[in-house]
């Protein structure tokens, strides 16, 4: 990162001490605010159930891939007791520990970037990726559609979390926070990989990197035994048991994020601070929708490919999962 | 011992290897062991070496670009 960006931008102590502050307040009424309608009026954003499975619908938990990876004997399990491993101690634990890795990366962006850089990579992530999974979450439970085409089987919705004491919107302040770390650690790590490379292959290896790791996460939290979260069946390529959407979402938020908040420099050159930073937040939300937009034509031009190919129902690799 | 302590005089400078190895080890590698009905699971975990080569060799650059003498 650094060999790329010169000049990390001098303090403005005014400015950046009342960005900091305001974004932060508003920040916080918003966690507040999902918190309570999560917790406490979940009819409001239709909040599946964690202890009784048989209300969900958009998915129902049938139409779910933990549903197809499930024994007999898991699926009765479920029926009785609901999301397994949802105490108040697995909720504090995750909340608690993902804010203190978080803080750590944010230390280290201090350091380096200064505050302004590492507020807007910590705020703009967490609203990038917060943003981004809520539209999906509450696009597929409102109306039981998403970006994905079936091929040989009906597409019921998204997906959501179901573990979270504090909330953004849909999404858990837990995920938002790891999204950061994880983004940040795989950005740090691209960048002393390959040092004197540019802007965009750093961004292609920080996407890589984080879409690998998630490889690996992604089908143990979605388990039969953790339901972290839990997926729509429907997408025509599923790997380990993850719709390929969550792959492909993965390398381009990093992608895009890593870009645009290493082009925040050249922004405040030209436009000055306050309006770079508007600007900063205006383009990651317009990113949002662009990620979220491209997933359409991309899994119908997939699902083209695969009829194509003869393919009658959606792809499982490995078969099984 | 002197690596040690010059570690932890720099330790701002591995927070995010840190940040990786928390979601990698903890998230991936200890909560896929508690995943007792899925043999290969763990298994899975050979598709992403290519993170630990990558994560290896930013960790052994950062330590190298620690300020002489710190």
């Amino acid at each position: 990162m650094e060999h790329e960006m010169k000049f990390p931008p001098p303090a403005i102590p005014g400015y950046d001490n009342k960005f900091v502050l305001w974004v932060s307040v508003i920040l916080i009424i918003v966690v507040l605010y999902s918190t309570y309608l999560h917790h406490f009026r979940p009819q409001i954003l239709r909040v599946p159930s964690n202890t009784d499975v048989s209300t969900w619908t958009n998915p129902k938990f049938e139409e779910t891939c933990v549903y197809d990876r499930m024994s007999d004997a898991e699926r009765a399990k479920v029926r009785a007791e609901g999301v397994p491993g949802n105490t108040l101690g697995d909720i504090l634990f995750l909340d608690i520990s993902s804010i203190l890795v978080a803080l750590l990366c944010f230390f280290h962006a201090r350091k380096h970037y200064g505050k302004w850089m590492a507020f807007c990579f910590l705020i703009g992530s967490f609203v990038f990726t917060g943003l981004q999974e809520s539209m999906w979450i509450l696009y597929g439970r409102f109306t039981g559609t998403s970006a994905m085409v079936g091929l040989g089987e009906q597409v019921y919705g998204t997906y959501w979390f179901t573990k979270g004491g504090l909330w953004f919107f849909e999404t858990p302040v837990s995920m938002c926070l790891g999204w950061f770390y994880v983004a940040y650690g795989c950005v740090w790590m691209a960048s002393k990989a390959l040092p004197k490379s540019g802007l965009v292959k750093r961004a292609v290896l920080g996407g890589l990197l984080a879409m690998t790791v998630d490889l690996w996460m992604d089908p143990v939290a979605t388990s039969p035994e953790l339901m972290s979260w839990v997926w729509a069946t429907g997408d025509i390529i599923r790997i380990f048991g993850i719709p390929q959407t969550n792959f492909l979402g993965w390398f381009l938020l990093i992608f895009v994020f890593a870009i645009l908040w290493e082009t925040l420099p050249l922004w405040e050159k030209r436009l000055g601070r306050a309006k770079a930073t508007g600007y900063f937040f205006i383009v990651v939300i317009a990113a949002d929708l662009a990620v979220l937009a491209f997933q359409y034509p991309w899994c119908r031009a997939l699902r083209g490919i695969l009829v194509a190919m003869g393919f009658q129902h959606g792809l499982q690799i490995p078969p099984g999962w | 011992m002197k690596s040690w302590r010059r570690f932890w005089r720099n330790r701002i400078e591995f927070y995010p290897a840190f940040s990786i190895f928390i979601w990698y080890a903890v998230g991936s590698v200890l909560s896929s062991l508690r995943v007792q009905n899925r043999p290969g699971i763990v298994t899975l975990g050979l598709i992403t070496i290519p993170v630990v080569v990558v994560f290896i060799i930013a960790v052994r650059r950062a330590w190298r670009e620690l300020p002489a003498g710190s």
